[in-house]
């Protein structure tokens, strides 16, 4: 009987993977700090300057019905490609809580601390994915504030490729170095294997070594060359952090990357707010769009999955008092998120905040409902289970089984149907 | 005739179940000892100094003298803090202030030599403010503050148990917590007005614990815990103590104390745990016995008794700064703004598992989230290789190195470089087929001094020898 039942339980999970996935990469474009929802994806024109600053009208998007801020006038024009999330809620007004949960859906308070979704796809993968690049890139940093690779350990956190790619010389760490060309490094190499002289794990170090060389002088190298792009395409992204940074995630993607995570920093304007909105909001528009649209035009869009947002919105009232003259606070309340491609349709529109923005009016969506709607496009289950050093199997994303922290998977926005892979 | 002796002193270890394999040579010992001790590589002048004593028991002086210095109290304390789990932001979230206070605390106690017993009474019998009494800060850094989840950890901590089943969690439901106005203080007191509703508490050895109306409850099962008659407490200490030197217990895992989990030498723990109870407690004199084992003598070999490990991700690091003169800034990003840590802070005082760098994520930098000990993972990973042989932030460094740069200029003939600069990285003078090869590397590929020595100092840190305690 038992056997029976897991023979089932086995066929069950192997139709699962094979018929649910939908993506193969995932770019997330992670706004640290946490970006106003009220001045990108959740306007509120009928609200007073209380609410609504400085600024006044909205952008219409090419679909009927759908508005967002008036400072991304390029992703109005492509609102087809994605949908909106404005009611995305963990109520968690602190940078690392918020943080935890939105990047493992985990609510946190938890006696285990969980890998963030990224970790997750790349253990997921390890068997099947074969690239010589990393599983799990970060353009150009993780955000630190807790482990990535919660109980998985080290060897799924993020790569991160560091260096500035808007530069002229794009440094990614271990692999672009200015400073020593071919010919020192395997100068170098035939030195150090004269010179060692432990025989410590040699075998592994070796062949270490020489994956790491295949890494350095091999296809890599050419993924992170940049120059190697049109100039015309490398301004239409925008000469900025986040524009070039978005046009590597493309070509990670291209390059068979699964997760590549593109954070961006500088969204946590508590002071000065609309004025960073002015000076960040048109590089974020150039970049976003110009990415949906590129991964689009390539074919890409249908298997690659793109996010955006932060660990949590601002605060929908302004905070015109001292010390902070025109700041928005941490709001974990109500905030919006941007998904695209990958199985996620386009033009929709998923829940609503009340008039001020400042509570969820309809179909909340728990950061559990997100990731696991990510999981399932990917082909991963999202009831499935992770294995812990010390307590055995847990469950992927316990929050998913909680009523008060999950409001079930977004079937209304993927093109797989509900009752198909429900648990 | 050493051979000679070395084969009889191996046959009687063969028969004792030990294999106990050559002595190291003196500049393994050094550099083993300052890594295992004080997580820091020995200067070039101590190296010079110690290689040049003819004491004969100058060994056991560099271990009574490491013992007792600054640099074992604070390295001691990251051990302490990893199992602790002392860190300002989640999961612990025990705030900047807290952790200050808790890693001063630790440091006392390490200072003073404060026997371990009287350690984990304070430790778990603390009240008060977190920033006034410390060590209440243990209390505070769960997620969930529940009795049971005290007495779980301080099962796993002190006893070694993984899985615990009985109900000794009820002689920590007194413990309450109370916020101040000051940001993040918080104030441990004891709930005295809790009914007892029983009388006895029976623990999985058989032990019962009467609880009395109007006491703290903790109090019956840290005297049960802490007492010399528990053995078992006494051997866990032992066990992880030889743990953090040899990075592997005598019991492995050293948290996962279980019937079918036997010591692999059970006649060594024995003695050393009667040294420690009898020494009342001392753990730096349980220190320096483990340091002047036969094992830890011994010289390296993949199945000896001294088994070569990969440096931790705080040592690595503080050695690269060490061997280039450029050290990392740390900052910490609570409370805003942001507050930097003095110029030249090692990693490994950190003392927040918050405070990070990328160099230390590379490495495998613990996040302290659990107690376990195998939450520090010391593999050796194909980026921290890529790291070390290609990065352009690494080599920078090297090139900007004014210690580097001061070599140099001191114009040294080939031999004097090479000298210089294994002192510094390996702590050992270069042996002649070294000074043979760097000479030919040079003429063969014209390189001027200057050039050899950056290509010196990459060969050397990209080196087993420089990646592993050996």
């Amino acid at each position: 009987m038992r056997k029976i039942y897991l023979t089932s339980v086995l066929l069950l999970a192997l139709s699962f993977a094979a018929t649910a996935q939908r993506a193969k990469s995932v770019i997330l474009v992670y706004l640290d700090g946490g970006p106003s929802q009220t001045e990108t994806f959740d306007p509120k024109p009928d609200t007073s300057r209380d609410y609504y600053g400085s600024y006044k009208g909205v952008a219409k998007t090419n679909v009927e019905g759908i508005e967002i801020g008036e400072k991304l006038p390029l992703l109005a024009t492509i609102a087809d490609k994605y949908s909106l999330i404005r009611s995305m809620t963990h109520g968690s007004n602190a940078h690392e809580t918020g943080h935890y949960t939105m990047i493992t859906g985990d609510a946190s308070g938890g006696a285990v601390v969980y890998p963030s979704y990224g970790a997750v796809i790349s253990y997921m993968k390890r068997d099947t994915y074969k690239g010589v690049l990393p599983c799990y890139i970060s353009v150009t940093s993780a955000n630190s504030r807790f482990n990535e690779g919660g109980f998985l350990g080290n060897e799924y956190k993020s790569f991160d490729t560091g260096g500035r790619p808007e530069k002229e010389v794009y440094e990614v760490e271990g692999i672009v170095n200015k400073f020593v060309d071919s010919t020192a490094l395997s100068r170098r190499m035939a030195l150090l294997e004269e010179f060692e002289t432990l025989p410590m794990d040699k075998q592994k170090i070796d062949s270490l070594r020489a994956i790491n060389m295949e890494f350095i002088w091999g296809q890599s190298r050419e993924v992170f060359d940049l120059a190697n792009e049109p100039d015309s395409v490398r301004q239409r992204y925008g000469m900025t952090r986040i524009g070039q940074s978005c046009l590597t995630a493309r070509r990670l993607v291209e390059a068979g990357v699964p997760f590549v995570n593109v954070r961006t920093t500088g969204w946590d304007t508590h002071k000065k707010h609309f004025q960073f909105m002015n000076s960040m909001l048109p590089n974020l528009d150039k970049a976003l769009s110009a990415l949906i649209s590129d991964l689009d035009a390539r074919g890409l869009l249908d298997s690659t999955i793109v996010l955006c947002g932060g660990e949590f919105g601002r605060t929908p009232k302004v905070m015109w008092e001292a010390p902070w003259n025109g700041g928005r606070g941490h709001f974990g309340a109500a905030f919006s998120y941007l998904v695209a491609g990958g199985g996620f349709v386009g033009g929709k529109v998923v829940g609503k905040t009340n008039k001020t923005g400042e509570k969820v009016a309809e179909r909340p969506v728990y950061p559990c409902d997100l990731i696991g709607t990510v999981y399932l496009l990917m082909g991963i289950d999202p009831y499935g289970t992770l294995p812990h050093v010390s307590m055995g199997e847990l469950p992927i994303l316990p929050s998913l089984l909680n009523s008060e922290q999950s409001n079930g998977l977004l079937y209304e926005i993927i093109d797989i149907k509900k009752g198909d892979y429900e648990r | 005739m050493r051979r000679f002796l070395v084969l009889i002193v191996c046959i009687s270890s063969v028969a004792m179940c030990r294999v106990v394999s050559a002595q190291c040579s003196d500049e393994v010992f050094l550099r083993r000892a300052y890594l295992a001790v004080t997580g820091s590589l020995p200067t070039a002048q101590t190296c010079e100094r110690f290689l040049d004593d003819d004491n004969f028991n100058k060994r056991e002086r560099l271990v009574s003298r490491l013992v007792n210095s600054e640099l074992s109290f604070k390295y001691m304390q990251m051990h302490w803090g990893d199992i602790l789990r002392i860190k300002s932001e989640f999961p612990s979230n025990l705030w900047p202030n807290g952790v200050q206070a808790y890693n001063r605390w630790i440091y006392e106690q390490l200072m003073n030599n404060v026997p371990y017993d009287k350690m984990v009474r304070e430790l778990l019998l603390s009240e008060g403010s977190n920033f006034r009494s410390p060590a209440v800060n243990f209390y505070r850094g769960f997620q969930q503050r529940t009795p049971e989840n005290f007495y779980k950890n301080i099962n796993l901590l002190f006893l070694g148990n993984r899985d615990c089943r009985d109900n000794g969690h009820l002689c920590f439901s007194q413990v309450r917590f109370k916020s101040t106005k000051e940001w993040k203080e918080e104030i441990i007191y004891l709930d005295y007005h809790k009914k007892v509703y029983y009388t006895q508490i029976e623990l999985e050895d058989g032990t019962t614990l009467t609880p009395q109306q109007d006491s703290d409850w903790r109090e019956v099962y840290v005297n049960w815990l802490t007492s010399s008659r528990n053995r078992r407490f006494a051997e866990v200490m032992v066990n992880r103590m030889w743990y953090w030197i040899f990075g592997r217990g005598i019991v492995h895992e050293p948290d996962d104390w279980r019937e079918d989990n036997r010591p692999s030498d059970p006649q060594l723990l024995a003695e050393l745990t009667d040294y420690f109870i009898s020494s009342k407690f001392d753990m730096r004199k349980l220190l320096k016995k483990i340091l002047l084992t036969d094992e830890f003598e011994s010289e390296a070999a993949p199945a000896g008794y001294y088994t070569p490990q990969r440096l931790p991700a705080e040592v690595i690091v503080d050695a690269l700064a060490t061997v280039t003169g450029i050290w990392d800034t740390y900052s910490s990003r609570v409370p805003e703004p942001f507050t930097f840590y003095p110029p030249r802070t090692r990693a490994t005082h950190l003392g927040d598992a918050t405070v990070s760098s990328t160099e230390l994520e590379l490495f495998g930098k613990v996040s302290r989230d659990v107690s376990l000990e195998a939450q520090r993972n010391n593999e050796i990973s194909s980026r921290q290789l890529l790291y070390l042989m290609n990065s352009s932030v690494l080599e920078q460094r090297i090139r900007k190195s004014g210690v580097l740069k001061k070599i140099c200029e001191q114009n040294p003939t080939l031999e004097q470089l090479t000298d210089a600069i294994t002192l510094r990285v390996l702590s050992r003078r270069a042996t002649d087929s070294e000074k043979r090869l760097y000479k030919e590397y040079m003429e063969q590929n014209g390189l001027s001094l200057r050039d050899l020595a950056l290509d010196m100092v990459w060969v050397q840190i990209n080196s087993n020898e420089f990646l592993y305690n050996h």
